[in-house]
């Protein structure tokens, strides 16, 4: 392989002084795009876009922060309302066995009222029954005994003495035949 | 064993290709401006496309950067990210490493898009192919971690460290401090640009004697049953371009994780 070995391979290892000035030269533009143009945009992306995932982030944890405080006061609505039906209808309940117990005692009362009443006139109507009946029997029994006795009870007080005495043992007949 | 192949065939043959790649493939002549220090050959001609490639390229693909990237500004953000998360900051930590991400991106792209110009056809040749590119960035790293370890502990202190690490007896520092200085000032920057340009001379040559003698064995021999030869030669030059591409960006990223590891040894050890 003498054209492999061909020229002086040392000068491979020699540098020459235009390859230099050329290498540093374009290493320099290079360097200085890389550095002042390509990686500064690329890091202003990373950037922009780190910091946009944070803000969705940032954004979906408040509006999750958000709907579970919506979510709480609804609750809270929902148990005080719960609780306020249950009093209103505890109340309910209450008012209508008041109204109940109430409409009980009137119509109790009413009741005994209207019985006390019909006593109290089936008692009058009986006194005036037996007035009556008293002045009735008397003169019947004046009659009768007059019928009976003619003109022997002439004496117009021993007349009436004896009539009184009869009517008030009728009268404590009849009181007696009540009580029993 | 490039030189086993290539003679055993050529015995077998009896014949060999008119025109072999050699070492003057990388000592072109100049063609502009001759004999000043702005004299041009053709490898200097290649950089300057790729380095225009670069300019536009990524210039255009920076220009026009959204914040919800196309296919293509995904794969450039990819890479700068491996760079900046895998290459960078695994090495020095995102706060010590954050002010060498520019750099290690350049460094990284421009050898990466120099190295594979030895696979572009009309280019042939890695625009890192002539010792003195290499050499240039390696010198970079060299002041990169010069300055770095000055900055950091104090030009004594960055010294002492460097040459007469703590807890060595001291009579090994006879010996053991020469070889600190040397591998400080000569053998990292030398490793750096040696690794870099013999990879380059090596697989342009392997891949050019492959194509050369595949050339040779289908159009120029006479004898057409060595055609059969020659497509074993193209084969094999197929094989090796695809490896270049692979080593292309191997190269490329062993430089940008060098250079980011001696930077990491100039700062003080952590205990």
């Amino acid at each position: 392989m003498n054209a492999v070995a061909a020229g002086n391979g040392i000068e491979l290892f020699i540098p020459k002084l235009y390859d230099i000035v050329w290498s540093l030269i374009i290493l320099l533009i290079l360097a200085v795009f890389f550095y002042k143009f390509f990686m500064p945009k690329f890091q202003a992306i990373f950037d922009e876009r780190s910091a946009k995932i944070e803000g969705n982030i940032q954004k979906a944890q408040k509006a999750r922060d958000d709907a579970d405080e919506a979510k709480k006061e609804y609750e809270d609505q929902l148990g005080k309302a719960r609780v306020e039906a249950s009093q209103i209808r505890d109340d309910a309940r209450a008012e209508a066995s008041r109204i109940v117990a109430d409409a009980r005692n009137r119509a109790e009362t009413e009741a005994n009222q209207i019985t006390e009443n019909a006593q109290r006139s089936l008692r009058s109507q009986q006194q005036q029954a037996l007035v009556s009946l008293k002045g009735e029997v008397g003169t019947l029994a004046t009659a009768l005994a007059g019928k009976i006795l003619g003109s022997q009870l002439q004496d117009n007080a021993v007349q009436s003495s004896m009539i009184d005495s009869i009517i008030a043992d009728a009268g404590k007949g009849e009181s007696d035949g009540q009580k029993a | 064993m490039l030189e086993a192949i290539g003679s055993g065939t050529i015995s077998l043959a009896m014949a060999k290709p008119s025109e072999l790649p050699s070492v003057d493939d990388f000592l072109p002549p100049e063609i502009l401006f001759q004999g000043t220090p702005f004299a041009m050959n053709r490898i200097i001609l290649v950089r300057f496309v790729a380095m225009v490639v670069i300019l536009l390229v990524l210039g255009i693909t920076a220009a026009r950067a959204k914040l919800i990237p196309s296919r293509w500004q995904g794969a450039i953000e990819w890479v700068i990210e491996f760079i900046r998360d895998s290459v960078v900051y695994d090495t020095l930590g995102e706060v010590r490493g954050k002010r060498y991400v520019p750099m290690i991106t350049t460094i990284f792209l421009t050898i990466l898009v120099f190295n594979l110009c030895g696979i572009i056809p009309g280019m042939n040749i890695a625009a890192t192919a002539t010792i003195t590119m290499p050499l240039v960035f390696a010198l970079w790293t060299f002041f990169q971690y010069m300055i770095t370890g000055i900055r950091e502990q104090g030009v004594w202190g960055y010294f002492k460290a460097e040459l007469f690490p703590a807890g060595v007896p001291w009579p090994l520092y006879i010996i053991l401090t020469p070889i600190q200085l040397l591998e400080m000032i000569v053998v990292k920057p030398a490793s750096l640009t040696i690794r870099l340009f013999a990879n380059m001379v090596a697989g342009h040559l392997l891949v050019a004697v492959s194509l050369a003698f595949a050339q040779f064995y289908v159009i120029e021999a006479t004898n057409k049953l060595l055609a059969l030869a020659g497509i074993g030669w193209f084969a094999l030059g197929f094989a090796l371009t695809a490896f270049e591409i692979f080593v292309a960006a191997l190269q490329a990223y062993i430089f940008a994780i060098l250079s980011t590891v001696y930077i990491s040894m100039s700062y003080p050890e952590e205990d």
